[in-house]
């Protein structure tokens, strides 16, 4: 099997047989919510860490009872699968107050799951990355390593922090190295398969993945490239963007997905921490700092030169700015985006989106118009 | 629906016509309904004025402690309580369909008010705005985003997930922060002098209130419903001057005396049912409330938006325990309590509020745009009833747009509430 398709086929399993087999070696495995959890912490601790997901969740009759249906489908999805017991693997899960509904998912398996789990953590994240804010944040960080260290008697030191950084930083290069691949006229790897090789990153212990990568990267070297294509797209927009198959729509109509600014692609990985004396605090800044989710109010100019900057680089014929319904962060972010992209002349399309793909006939008509509206 | 462009102008003509109706119709039987109009005409006279009197005018939202702008001579408009006043006018809506042309239609329609109204020019662009983090994403997606796409100055007090000592400084910091872009703006240091002054006035409301907040309590209510929730505008609007104590100081002595004499806002023996209004109500609507009484008997005894339970700040003395004393008030204000952090803020404190004016029933104004809440509105629910025997109305409406939910829709559930529900 190619690292391709290693990697493909792990990406759509929450629960792997590499999750599995770390399991079975007596390892603690901890869920987390929201791409502001910094793994480091975890994987300093000997902990693997794993981005929570529900993949191939159709049906939330359970989750329905608590959540409302003006809550997004992906907490949604994310509750019924821990009620019903989709996420028993995991030792521990780890929240942010990231946004409305997934602190409020926290409220809820506290009250009515409290012992499924050993660890449930809420990590208080700033809404700006000033210096006083990041200290502050470096604090709470040191406070969930405390938590960690006494829930898994487990011990966290600088060094193991430094050594964690590292193995991310590797991660993030060879990711970034992927999608320089991505900026020529051929780019050997498509955009579904790019959102694959990210999803594997989630689940996987960290070292084992960055084998993988170093050898896809050598592979796609004499991967034929992708040409014939109509226009060169970006995706931008909310969470939960986690199926494949919402690119394959867009491909399959012609449409190369050669970059994007999600939180499940390029934002989780952009910038690398930066190690100084103080491992947490360089994990807090470079987190605060980097290319920013919408609850971010210091960086709403920031975000949107981020996308034009994607699209500079990686020479976009079009935005795709696609959010969950009910995603009140990025639903606000529209108002500049569109904005600031149309007075740069760069073509957009606007779509809002269930966490479960749905609606296929209807998405690719949009899809169809924009890539006709983009050859002009 | 008003064909004024100006819609400050508007709000200002609109509360002294308000004001009149009210001193007209109910001076010499009601004297006390005058008296919120008086200070709201008045205060919205000032708001409109300000421009031409050479204030600043500061757009803040209902979690941001307006006595900072008092002190430094700004004059503040609470967003929440100017969309209140447009949507009770029927002037909400076309801010709306204005603002959905930009942002999703699931955007908070107070937001969406605000932005319609920048948007369209009926009010002139804020000289700075600043609301806290908390409680909703709501306000995070979209007062940062508006200020950058019409270029003013923006400020968000930050505010950590758990309330505790150590928030408390991070958001005195916060407070300090303002501070600076405010003198920046205005050019001018805040006079310690003028704060402690505008502190003392502020200490004075917050006593007065508690201590009709104790009287509020009685059996029957002294105060109608309408007034239960009307004071929020005002509290939140001028606090820090010294026409707010002064209001609460008549207010706490006509409603002690009221008490003393047994005396409730609905005659004798016609309060039948006490209705806590657990989150939200319908703004758009408030002869809702009116219809509740005459209806039913059931007054609306206490509204969580206007549950103030701030203490004075204890220690005016500097700068810095001000500030601290601020950042404590900016974690009690109504919704930022209850509605930001661990869902057992708006929990405790919706049973405290069940308990201390002894309702009969809840109801949950089911705002659509609240997703936070809707989240674990089945977990209040169901603590209410098993651990107190509360039974909780929930309507889902738009606070501020009749088009969600119709008053005529939301009276048929009451019907059907109380017919089923407290029968017995």
């Amino acid at each position: 099997m190619d690292a391709l398709e290693e990697l493909t086929k792990l990406a759509g399993d929450i629960n792997s047989p590499s999750v599995a087999e770390w399991k079975d070696g007596g390892r603690k495995i901890v869920g987390f919510f929201c791409s502001y959890v910094p793994e480091e912490v975890l994987h300093a601790a000997g902990i693997l860490p794993c981005r929570v997901r529900a993949p191939g969740c159709a049906v939330t009759t359970e989750a329905d009872v608590y959540l409302s249906h003006l809550n997004c489908t992906y907490m949604r999805a994310c509750l019924q699968f821990a009620l019903d017991g989709r996420y028993n693997h995991l030792d521990g899960l780890v929240f942010t107050n990231s946004c409305d509904h997934v602190r409020r998912v926290y409220d809820i398996l506290r009250e009515v799951r409290p012992d499924d789990y050993p660890l449930l953590h809420m990590i208080s994240i700033p809404h700006k990355s000033d210096e006083d804010l990041i200290a502050w944040f470096g604090e709470e960080l040191a406070a969930f390593k405390e938590k960690i260290e006494n829930t898994f008697g487990v011990e966290i030191t600088d060094e193991g922090l430094r050594d964690a950084i590292g193995v991310y930083n590797d991660s993030r290069d060879l990711l970034r190295q992927l999608y320089d691949l991505r900026k020529g006229d051929r780019p050997p790897i498509n955009g579904a398969e790019a959102l694959n090789v990210i999803l594997a990153g989630y689940c996987l212990p960290r070292e084992r993945y960055n084998g993988l990568l170093r050898r896809l990267l050598g592979e796609l070297e004499s991967r034929q490239g992708i040409s014939g294509y109509r226009a060169r797209l970006m995706i931008a927009g909310s969470g939960g963007f986690d199926d494949p198959a919402y690119i394959d729509v867009r491909e399959e109509l012609g449409g190369l997905v050669v970059t994007d600014s999600l939180c499940f692609g390029s934002r989780g990985f952009w910038e690398p921490v930066t190690v100084d004396d103080n491992p947490m605090l360089a994990i807090a800044r470079a987190y605060l700092e980097r290319p920013s989710c919408p609850r971010m109010v210091d960086k709403v100019v920031e975000r949107v030169d981020f996308v034009k900057r994607m699209v500079a680089d990686f020479r976009v014929d079009g935005v795709v700015f696609q959010r969950m319904r009910y995603c009140d962060l990025w639903g606000g972010q529209l108002l500049y985006l569109e904005k600031e992209l149309n007075e740069a002349g760069i073509p957009m399309l606007s779509l809002e989106r269930e966490y479960a793909m749905g609606g296929a006939g209807q998405l690719r008509t949009r899809v169809q118009a924009f890539l006709e509206r983009i050859e002009g | 629906m008003t064909d004024n462009k100006d819609m400050l102008k508007f709000a200002a003509d609109n509360m002294t016509s308000i004001r009149d109706m009210v001193r007209d119709r109910f001076g010499e039987k009601r004297p006390e309904w005058a008296w919120i109009y008086e200070l709201l005409a008045d205060y919205n006279q000032q708001v409109w004025k300000a421009k031409e009197n050479g204030q600043p005018l500061a757009w803040i939202n209902f979690g941001v402690p307006a006595e900072l702008f008092w002190a430094m001579d700004i004059v503040p408009v609470v967003t929440d309580v100017f969309t209140g006043m447009l949507a009770a006018s029927g002037n909400a809506t076309r801010y709306i369909d204005i603002a959905e042309q930009h942002v999703p239609d699931y955007i908070c329609s107070n937001n969406k008010v605000f932005l319609g109204a920048v948007l369209s020019g009926d009010v002139p662009v804020p000289d700075v705005f600043a609301h806290p983090a908390n409680p909703c994403d709501s306000n995070v997606a979209t007062y940062p985003v508006i200020a950058a796409h019409h270029k003013f100055p923006y400020f968000c007090i930050d505010m950590p997930y758990f309330t505790t000592g150590r928030s408390v400084e991070y958001i005195s910091k916060e407070l300090r922060k303002l501070v600076s872009l405010l003198e920046q703006i205005t050019g001018r240091k805040l006079d310690i002098d003028r704060l402690k002054q505008t502190m003392e006035y502020s200490n004075r409301t917050h006593e007065y209130i508690l201590k009709t907040s104790e009287l509020r309590q009685a059996v029957p209510s002294p105060y109608s419903s309408l007034e239960a929730i009307s004071e929020y505008g005002l509290v939140l609007s001028l606090a820090g001057t010294p026409q707010l104590p002064e209001y609460c100081r008549r207010r706490y002595e006509h409603t002690r005396e009221k008490v003393a004499r047994g005396e409730g806002h609905l005659p004798a023996g016609e309060e039948k049912i006490r209705l806590i209004w657990i989150y939200g109500a319908p703004v758009f609507d408030f002869g809702i409330f009116m219809w509740l009484e005459k209806q039913y008997g059931a007054v609306s005894v206490a509204n969580m938006n206007n549950n103030f339970v701030m203490q004075p700040v204890e220690d005016i003395s500097s700068y810095d325990s001000i500030l601290d004393g601020l950042a404590r008030k900016v974690t009690l204000l109504p919704m930022t309590r209850e509605c930001g952090g661990p869902w057992e803020n708006w929990l405790d404190a919706t049973m405290d509020l069940i308990r201390r004016y002894k309702a009969d029933a809840a109801v949950f104004a089911g705002h659509v745009a609240c997703k936070s809440n809707w989240a674990v509105m089945k977990l209040v629910k169901d603590k209410l009833y098993d651990d107190m025997g509360i039974p909780t109305l929930i309507l889902e409406m738009d606070l501020f747009d009749p088009r969600v939910t119709s008053s005529d829709s939301i009276k048929s559930q009451f019907e059907r509430f109380f017919d089923m529900v407290l029968q017995d």
